[in-house]
């Protein structure tokens, strides 16, 4: 179980996030939505540890983030990042088996090549095993970086945009690997996601940031509606309905944007 | 974990072809090391007297006569400290570039070798005395040291990003340069021979008690480097990808950048400025095996050995009696070879 | 007849009072010739024909040992302006060191020269760059490059200078002096013909001295055999090895110590020979093991005194033939007839 509590994070004297509160259990999926700068990623950030929070605890499975050691932390929660390293001279393998850093000392031992070569295989990833990360194409990195995350064999997963500048394929997959896994090992998984019909197709739990503050949160049916919306975004959508998943149409900008 | 037979041979398969390009990696640095030692025989058998490689070998373990003073205190010094120059340039190259995740990263563009540099000409203007040496060696590593804190400070200030510590590394190397013109422009003729010495580059003036200080401060920290191969490499993934995964970023690149100045004020404290090797041999040795750095780390290392030894022992054969200084001679074989890789290359290393 | 005679008269009075005329006023005289600019045609260090025009009343010395002829030459009053190295040096310089510094002898500031606006800079043949001429001449300043540093041109050099100044007489003492003592040494090494080999090294670190660089040159008219004169270039850098292998006789170090007319203490030289003496695998060599290696300071080394340090390296070279031979008389007489200086410092190590 992750608990997210009074979140709060300064960064240049603007509340970046305020007193944010989530939670999810292991078996769900929690997607993150809002505008730019409501602060999706700088809460991934502060419950992984990459930034310290002002104010606020993360508890994972009751036990406080901020007093755990780093690769302690490292192996309950996987982080992927949104933007991919422009240059970054490696095999597929090698970034994959990056993964298994936090439970390598120097030499990878032959679990750590199995699960490494495992995912490779189930991911679909096998004939680029030996290439190099900057020659895939934006799609097969993504999913390198998703595959690294799983090698980390955590019950935590946290994806910041994990489909941002795929195609519709790529967009699928992936979301599919990730609630695949998520269902298969039984791991919990955050994702910071623009894309509202993703968020509402793919999520247990649909949490609406605006400017630093949870606005709303709940099941993608309760969080989706027309006055959330215009509210947070700041234009007019109408809402339909397919197997109890509310589909999201964008209409035309309304008025001028609170904050 | 019950795993199908098939999805079992694909995955042995999958890790078998990884192990095989470990083991192409593996072989590379064995061909390194055996390069190496023929360079060494080389080294060994050429010089201006008459004493051949059966000599040398003779004289190695005999002890007496000139052969003996020559190879002991002359020839092998230089092949030993051309060696140690070589891999701490290289391996401090290497870590500049992954610390800071720059290609443009060495020694020199930093500025740590200016600053080094900087400090052994103060102690060249300033010093004096039979312990000169000493106070030009541990001068230059203070000033190496200094350079790579204020780089520290200034990535401390401000939000260090790759970026502005390259900048910073590329203003001190013009501020150090400036200020060693300035010492030379006001010494005097004696000072600045010396001076042109220290900025030529040389092996010559080299004994064991020199190499005894540059092995500590150059091959010392080295298993420690080793043991952070994969922080860096997960330093290549991005900053935030390396602390996801467990590494403590702040700190690997400080202690990091301090482990670098050490190793970059040892291989050139004795010896002056033999540039470029420090750049090159990353690059080189990447372009060859990749970017992983428990392989790039000792390869580049060997890289770096290479050449600086191919280097000295072509700068006093070529035109022998008269010798072609060693900082000439690098950059002549280096960046031809660095050129036809960076043709041939198929791999995108920066 | 009668007027053929006055005529003549008229003629010869006419004369004397055109003679008298012009002793009189000699200075109107002198200057109505200066008018007429008295060109001579002089050879520079780079044997480029000059016109310059006389009298040279005011010059800019820039490098020091062009100065050094000059006050040889007893033209002191005429500089006007030194480079800032001679202020470094107030004890050699007693009379001069309080004249305008015009800069570095390769970089002088032209601005400065053109304010002390002199008749003449004096540099050496390649520095500073063509520009001082393109920045001097549109001034009406003469540049005339000689070098003053190599023994074998340093004669013709003193007679340009000689005649540049008006100074005939006194270059002529100058060369006649240097001649006397050149074929002095020149005669005692005649009947040598076991000619020590030395290793040479200049004020780097194992660069030693070639073909065309004065400590060649100074070496071989000393009588020895320099072991690079088969090199190809002035100052190479040569291998501690390589001198093992030739096993010199002697080892002559030049250091470019300031201030030697200043120094009582030779622990500098002292610690630049010892220094030598420790380097590795060098105690194999003959010159060290016998104490044959000295120390010379740059002063002596080239330069107008170059003729000290070669018979310096003659005494060190044959000592027996020179026994009776002591340079620093030599000095000595060479400070105070020439340079107007009392002899004094520490040029070599270990002194004799």
């Amino acid at each position: 179980m992750l608990r997210v509590h009074g979140l709060h994070f300064r960064y240049k004297n603007i509340d970046a996030l305020k007193h944010v509160g989530i939670g999810l259990n292991k078996g769900e999926v929690l997607s993150i939505v809002g505008p730019n700068g409501a602060g999706k990623t700088t809460l991934l950030k502060c419950i992984v540890g990459i930034v310290k929070p002002d104010n606020g605890t993360v508890l994972i499975d009751g036990k406080d983030t901020s007093r755990m050691k780093r690769l302690d932390l490292a192996r309950c929660i996987g982080y992927v990042p949104q933007s991919t390293p422009s240059k970054f001279p490696i095999t597929v393998f090698d970034a994959v088996l990056m993964g298994r850093r936090p439970y390598i000392v120097w030499k990878p031992s032959e679990r750590d090549l199995e699960v490494v070569a495992d995912l490779l295989r189930s991911m679909g990833l096998e004939d680029m095993a030996l290439r190099d990360f900057d020659h895939l194409s934006g799609g097969q990195k993504q999913k390198v970086l998703l595959a690294r995350a799983f090698a980390q064999d955590t019950d935590y997963l946290l994806l910041d945009e994990p489909t941002s500048n795929l195609d519709l394929r790529h967009q699928m997959e992936v979301m599919e690997m990730i609630s695949g896994m998520v269902k298969k090992k039984g791991m919990a998984a955050i994702l910071a996601v623009h894309d509202l019909n993703l968020a509402s197709r793919f999520s247990d739990t649909v949490v609406m940031l605006n400017a630093g503050r949870v606005f709303c949160s709940g099941k993608p049916m309760e969080v989706m509606t027309v006055e959330n919306i215009r509210s947070v975004y700041g234009v007019e959508a109408t809402i339909n309905q397919n197997d109890g998943n509310p589909y999201i149409l964008p209409i035309r900008p309304v008025g001028r944007l609170k904050k | 974990m019950c795993i199908p037979h098939f999805r079992y041979f694909y995955m042995q398969e999958i890790c078998e072809q990884y192990r095989g390009l470990t083991g192409r990696k593996v072989s590379f640095m064995i061909l390194l090391v055996v390069l190496l030692s023929g360079v060494g025989l080389i080294a060994l058998s050429q010089g201006a007297s008459s004493v051949g490689l059966k000599d040398s070998f003779a004289a190695l373990f005999e002890d007496s006569g000139v052969a003996h003073a020559i190879v002991w205190k002359l020839r092998l010094p230089r092949i030993v400290m051309a060696i140690l120059v070589g891999c701490g340039l290289a391996i401090a190259g290497t870590v500049f570039q992954a610390i800071l995740r720059n290609p443009l990263a060495s020694p020199h563009t930093l500025g740590i070798g200016s600053s080094a540099g900087f400090g052994a000409v103060m102690a060249i203007v300033f010093g004096g005395g039979l312990y000169k040496e000493y106070l030009i060696a541990g001068n230059a590593f203070l000033f190496a040291l200094l350079s790579s804190s204020l780089i520290l400070g200034v990535a401390k200030l401000k939000r260090s990003t790759p970026e502005t510590m390259i900048l910073a590394g590329i203003a001190m190397m013009f501020f150090f340069s400036s200020l060693s013109s300035l010492f030379q422009y006001m010494g005097t003729m004696e000072e600045v021979h010396e001076i042109v010495f220290w900025f030529f580059g040389s092996l010559s003036k080299v004994g064991w008690k020199e190499i005894s200080m540059a092995s500590v401060m150059i091959l010392l920290p080295i298993p420690l480097l080793l043991k952070w191969s994969w922080d860096f490499n997960l330093l290549a993934a991005g900053d935030e990808s390396a602390k996801a995964l467990g590494v403590n970023v702040t700190r690997i690149r400080m202690v990091g950048l301090v482990v670098a100045s050490l190793i970059t004020a040892g291989a050139i404290c004795f010896t002056g400025v033999i540039g470029f090797i420090g750049l090159v041999s990353p690059h080189i040795t990447r372009m060859v095996i990749g970017g992983d750095h428990r392989f790039l780390l000792p390869a580049s290392a060997l890289v770096g050995s290479v050449l600086v030894l191919t280097a000295d022992t072509l700068g006093r054969t070529l035109w022998a009696p008269q010798v072609i200084p060693i900082g000439i001679v690098t950059s002549f074989i280096g960046v031809p070879f660095f050129f036809y890789l960076l043709m041939k290359r198929t791999r995108e290393y920066w | 007849m009668e007027l053929l005679v006055i005529m003549k008269r008229t003629l010869i009075v006419q004369v004397v009072i055109l003679f008298l005329f012009c002793l009189s006023v000699p200075g109107k005289a002198i200057t109505g010739q200066d008018n007429r600019m008295e060109l001579i045609k002089v050879q520079d260090a780079q044997g480029t024909t000059l016109e310059v025009r006389l009298p040279v009343k005011k010059l800019v010395v820039l490098t020091s040992d062009a100065l050094e002829i000059v006050r040889a030459l007893k033209a002191e009053d005429l500089v006007v302006g030194i480079n800032t190295g001679i202020v470094k040096d107030p004890l050699f310089w007693p009379r001069l060191k309080h004249r305008p510094a015009v800069g570095r002898w390769s970089e002088p500031n032209y601005e400065l020269i053109a304010e002390l606006n002199p008749d003449m800079v004096i540099s050496y043949a390649r520095h500073p760059g063509a520009e001082m001429e393109k920045k001097l001449m549109p001034l009406g300043i003469r540049v005339i490059r000689l070098d003053f540093y190599k023994i074998r041109t340093l004669e013709k050099e003193v007679k340009t200078l000689g005649r540049i100044l008006k100074k005939e007489k006194e270059a002529k003492e100058l060369t006649a002096w240097y001649q006397r003592k050149l074929s002095w040494v020149r005669e005692k090494l005649k009947e040598v013909n076991d000619r020590p080999a030395v290793y040479v090294e200049s004020y780097t670190g194992y660069h030693t001295t070639g073909p065309g660089s004065g400590g060649n040159e100074i070496c071989v008219l000393a009588g020895g055999h320099n072991i690079a004169s088969n090199f190809s270039i002035p100052y190479p850098q040569v291998t501690p090895e390589w001198v093992l292998a030739n096993n010199p006789d002697v080892i002559i170090k030049a250091t470019s110590l300031s201030n030697c007319y200043a120094m009582a203490d030779p622990g500098p030289l002292r610690t630049t020979r010892h220094r030598i003496m420790a380097r590795p695998a060098w105690d194999n060599i003959r010159a060290i093991k016998e104490g044959r290696v000295y120390v010379m300071a740059g002063d002596i080394w080239t330069g107008p005194r170059a003729i000290i340090g070669a018979s310096y390296m003659a005494k060190w070279f044959y000592p027996d033939i020179f026994k009776a031979f002591d340079p620093k008389e030599l000095h000595r007489e060479y400070l105070e007839r020439f340079q107007g200086i009392k002899y004094q410092g520490v040029y070599v190590y270990p002194s004799l």
